[in-house]
């Protein structure tokens, strides 16, 4: 078939529908800006809740997706409506005449040194999810290698239920992702004290609770329900948490060696650029707008673009890999219904 | 009819039939953002003056929604006004503006 | 010069004897009642001001200046300057020169108290005429200035950007009766001297017209009729002055002695309070000036609303315009009359009934006060980073960081978490309360025994500087204290920061005067540019805790026009000295920003 679809964004969005539109028949031509495939999952380590390696998960999407073209750090530059499609211009001066546009752009990582009261950028043993996920996978980073560490302390919803920090979602996985982490760290250092302050635990997927349980019982994790205040520093470089323990109606500090943020999932700024060359806006959640949110989430009000993963919002692997299958046979269908 | 108990230690349970809402209704129209509370604590974390008198804005709207406005009077009376509970609410309420309007209507009826 | 009349008198100066004694009465009464509304210190104060040759010489030194000539409105826009001063200045030297004229030449007419208003109707020229050529050059160049002033205002009701005014207030129906009345006075004053110009002498606005009128109307059948209308819009001007805007011209007089002798706002509606809310001339500068009026919803709660309202008792409005306000301070900044915008909201909500008050007398500070406890030493520094600090500790750090590459003797007052400095409360015009906590932290820095007190929250350095009477301590903002370092040569900057632009807070500059001691440390530590308006013209960032009742989904669309207006010269870093404008800031701009004592930090070689 010589129908083109370009799919914005090599992430797990993207790698999935490209792999399914070539087993339907189609050679999609899949634009990334960075230099690999596999998007944010490509920097972490190991997936709730079955512990199974992100490099694993990304090498085998890669494998299955190398007919498709794919650009690797390239952007788009502009789209261009046609009568009959778009004409899209890469930022490698390729130019492309497609039918269909797919928005698997993704998120941002909020950047966590916005929320200055937590002194990310400022205290040494203050590192994000994402800091902590490259120490699992290269032992490098000097907030943890060679530190004496026996009190961790995992902050959620760092730039998530916000509105402060410009965003009021909930960013859905890192509730999951630092009882994961905990449970991990627990492992790497068997005798510190995990603490997590949390202000709900939302914990809804598949086997979720099982790993909140496994948490309670086994890593012996402290759950304190309530939200971190203001972080400081002593004379010996380690952090001081202030919080309300909400369940007992007091206000309480404690002193860490190392504090984890949970940075959120806010929308991804550049895509908001891509989105408006075609006439995509952006909801009022911050994501980007589709057409409906029950039956067509996948779908624009622009005609031949689509959207998947999280572009729209906040979600986990498992579900922006069935919302990209899904995206693959809304395309097709579109196509088909052209001809 | 069944009472759980509840009839025989009023002291130590707290019977939600009986709850007196009319402080906390009263509170809504005039900063209706009350009603936005998620009970995270940032609030009574951060607050300057709890330390020192107890203060906290998280119990004080607990006490107003269940009809404890003797307790959340003496909180309030160790307010200091400085904001920082306002700075760091993740749902934008004007905790400010919240306390001075039930300290004003704290006695409205006597009027 | 001789009397026409031997009478000296015709009933046509009725209206005008009328409308005289009325606003004068009224005038000289509510001055009075002002003056006993004031409490014993003030009324102390302000006679004790009335006969101190320096307060004297300020007073009619402000008087010609504000009042007459308007230099702030010159300052302004030059052409709502000279409609100002020409209309102010020319009736002044009009009523005045009449007055010289009548002694000069009719001396024994002077105790007629409007004698010299209708002094051309009352005399017929001789032989000295020659001699009063002089005057009657004067009289009608004078009048011609005012003509001038008055087809500006009424360009000006037309067309007010050409003023540099983008809104006005709509003039309420009585401010119409005196406007119109105020514009009529003049050109009928015209053409009544003209009439009477053959008789009585004129000069070269008077005999030609004068000349003209012979010539189309051929009798005097007119002159009589002129004085009568000259006269009466004269008396309907003077008698709704006291119930209009216009109002704010004898009020000012007695605004600017009190504003000299030293008083404060001591009560909402009363005094002083009352004077500046009848000196408001209901311009309008305030409502451009306004941070909030980029939202047009916010434009009715202007300084200029205010008083409006007070003057109306429309207690509901007060209540609303008083609690939204920033209290930024810009609208006394701009305002002519200077009415202070702030401190009479303060005062507003300072009458409120409140059924529970704060107390903080049962607090035990001890622990504080043992934590920075030593002997006294004149080189040692305390520092109360304050309350909102607590939550920008990028500042802190970089203030004692500051402190030991300086090798500052210093001890951190509220590391562990101090009290309110009770400014936040004071704003709120809870003042019992804030002197309690007043009370509270001057124990904690009289027992610390340091010479100087350093604060990086300009809100706690502006009731530490007003309010806390620290005797033998030195208050400093740390940008006042960072400069004193890099003077004795203490800080050393490598000025490799890049462009900067430097944000006034509000409460360090139109608050505390601080405008040009962060600027002389960033010159040294990077390349200063300034933002469009700054200074006493600088933007609130919108973060202000002045507002009691603007919640946080109203304040975006403030800091962003703050910001806009900072980066219009497009600086690599936005600077600011407030822990809270640099939060409220960070919040929505795409460029670092930082506190001065972050980048001096950075900075030092």
């Amino acid at each position: 078939m010589k129908d083109n679809i370009v799919i914005v964004g090599g992430g797990i969005a993207g790698m999935e529908a490209a792999r399914q539109l070539l087993l339907l028949g189609y050679k999609p031509i899949l634009v990334e800006k960075s230099d690999h495939l596999g998007g944010h999952v490509a920097d972490w380590h190991c997936l709730f809740p079955d512990m199974t390696p992100a490099q694993q998960v990304v090498k085998d999407l890669t494998e299955q997706i190398k007919d498709a073209n794919i650009f690797l750090e390239t952007e788009v530059s502009f789209i261009n409506k046609m009568k009959m499609g778009y004409n899209v211009m890469f930022s490698n001066g390729v130019n492309v005449i497609c039918k269909a546009i797919l928005l698997a752009t993704g998120f941002d990582l909020f950047d966590a040194s916005k929320k200055e009261e937590y002194g990310y950028g400022i205290y040494d043993q203050v590192m994000t999810n994402k800091d902590l996920e490259h120490w699992f996978n290269t032992g490098d980073d000097k907030r943890i290698t060679g530190k004496d560490i026996k009190k961790i302390g995992f902050v959620h919803c760092v730039g998530s239920r916000d509105v402060k920090a410009g965003n009021q979602q909930c960013s859905k996985v890192c509730c999951i992702t630092a009882i994961k982490q905990a449970m991990e760290m627990k492992e790497r250092f068997p005798d510190a004290e995990v603490y997590c302050f949390y202000m709900d635990l939302r914990l809804f997927g598949k086997k979720y609770e099982d790993f909140y349980i496994k948490a309670q019982m086994e890593s012996g994790v402290h759950f304190i329900r309530g939200r971190v205040s203001e972080v400081s520093e002593n004379l010996q470089g380690q952090v001081i948490v202030k919080t309300e323990d909400t369940l007992s109606g007091k206000p309480a500090k404690i002193t860490l060696d190392l504090l984890v943020l949970m940075a959120g999932i806010v929308c991804n700024r550049e895509a908001v650029q891509t989105a408006s060359m075609v006439q995509v806006p952006i909801d009022s959640d911050g994501f980007l707008k589709s057409r409906d949110n029950i039956l067509n989430i996948i779908e624009t009000d622009s005609k031949g673009v689509f959207l998947a993963g999280t572009a729209t919002g906040a979600k986990t692997i498992p579900e922006t890999a069935a919302e990209a299958r899904a995206v693959a046979l809304a395309i097709h269908n579109y196509l088909v219904s052209q001809q | 009819m069944m009472e759980f108990g509840f009839s025989i230690s009023p002291s130590s349970t707290m019977n939600l039939d009986k709850v007196d809402f009319s402080l906390y209704e009263r509170l809504c129209e005039i900063e209706p953002d009350a009603k936005k509370c998620m009970a995270c604590g940032s609030c009574s974390a951060t607050c300057t003056a709890g330390q020192w008198t107890g203060m906290s804005v998280r119990k004080v709207l607990l006490d107003i929604q269940r009809g404890k406005e003797a307790e959340a009077a003496r909180l309030l009376k160790g307010c200091m006004l400085c904001g920082k509970c306002t700075m760091v609410c993740p749902r934008g309420i004007n905790t400010r503006h919240l306390i001075l309007s039930l300290c004003r209507i704290y006695g409205e009826d006597e009027k | 010069m001789i009397d026409r009349f031997a009478s000296g008198f015709d009933p046509f100066v009725i209206p005008f004897l009328i409308g005289m004694i009325f606003v004068l009465g009224y005038c000289i009464i509510g001055a009075i009642r002002l003056i006993l509304q004031l409490d014993a210190e003030d009324k102390k104060k302000f006679f004790l001001s009335l006969i101190t040759p320096k307060t004297i010489w300020k007073n009619i030194k402000d008087l010609f200046l504000n009042c007459l000539i308007h230099v702030k409105l010159w300052k302004r826009n030059k052409l709502l300057g000279y409609m100002h001063s020409s209309i102010a200045f020319g009736w002044f030297m009009l009523i005045l020169l009449g007055h010289i004229e009548c002694f000069v030449y009719m001396p024994h007419r002077v105790k007629l108290f409007y004698y010299p208003i209708f002094f051309n109707y009352f005399v017929a020229e001789n032989e000295y005429t020659l001699r009063g050529a002089i005057f009657f050059f004067l009289m009608d160049f004078f009048l011609l200035v005012v003509l001038s002033g008055i087809v500006l205002a009424i360009i000006k009701r037309v067309r007010s950007r050409l003023f540099g005014m983008r809104r006005t207030t709509r003039p309420t129906l009585l401010d119409r009766v005196g406007l119109y009345s105020l514009w009529m006075i003049f050109p009928l004053r015209l053409l009544a001297e003209s009439f009477t110009a053959h008789i009585s002498g004129g000069s070269f606005l008077t005999i030609p017209m004068n000349m003209m009128f012979k010539a189309f109307l051929g009798d005097q059948m007119n002159m009589l009729p002129t004085w009568w209308a000259y006269s009466i819009c004269l008396c309907i001007f003077m008698c709704v002055l006291p119930f209009t805007r216009y109002m704010h011209i004898p009020a000012e007089m007695l605004l600017i002695p009190f504003r000299n002798a030293g008083l404060t706002i001591k009560h909402a509606r009363r005094g002083f309070a009352k004077a500046q809310v009848y000196s408001c001339p209901n311009c309008g500068v305030c409502i451009d000036a306004c941070p909030m009026s980029i939202k047009k919803a916010n434009i009715k709660d202007t300084t200029v609303y205010l008083n409006r309202n007070i003057r109306r008792r429309n207690e509901q409005r007060i209540e609303e315009i008083s609690d939204k306000c920033l209290l930024c301070g810009k609208c006394t900044a701009v305002c002519q009359v200077g009415v202070d915008g702030p401190q009479m909201r303060i005062a507003q909500r300072s009458i409120r009934n409140y059924g529970l008050d704060q107390d903080y007398s049962g607090m035990d500070i001890s622990a504080i006060k043992e934590s920075v406890a030593s002997e006294p030493s004149k080189d040692k520094v305390l520092y109360f980073a304050g309350c909102m600090t607590q939550l920008t500790p990028a500042i802190s750090r970089a203030m004692e960081s500051i402190f030991r590459k300086a090798g500052v003797d210093y001890a951190f007052m509220d590391k562990d978490g101090g009290l309110c400095c009770g400014r936040p409360i004071l704003m709120a015009g809870r003042f019992d309360q804030a002197r309690q906590l007043i009370h509270k932290n001057k124990e904690v820095i009289k027992a610390s025994g340091a010479g100087t007190l350093v604060l990086s929250c300009p809100i706690c350095y502006k009731i530490f500087r007003e309010h806390y009477k620290l005797e033998g301590i030195r208050v400093m903002h740390h940008t006042e204290y960072m400069l004193e370092l890099v003077r004795a040569g203490r800080l050393k900057l490598d000025g490799g920061a890049g462009s900067i632009v430097y944000h006034d807070p509000c409460e360090l500059g139109r608050g505390c005067g601080i405008y040009e001691q962060p600027r002389e440390v960033l010159r040294q530590t990077g390349e200063l540019v300034e933002a469009e308006a700054n200074r006493d013209m600088a933007i609130c960032c919108g973060g202000s805790l002045g507002s009691l009742t603007l919640g946080f989904d109203k304040r975006e669309d403030l800091t962003r026009n703050a910001l806009h207006n900072l980066t219009v010269n497009d600086p690599d870093t936005i600077v600011t000295a407030c822990p809270l404008c640099k939060s409220t800031f960070a919040r929505y701009a795409d460029k670092p920003v930082e506190d001065i004592a972050e980048t001096v930090d950075k900075h030092t070689k």
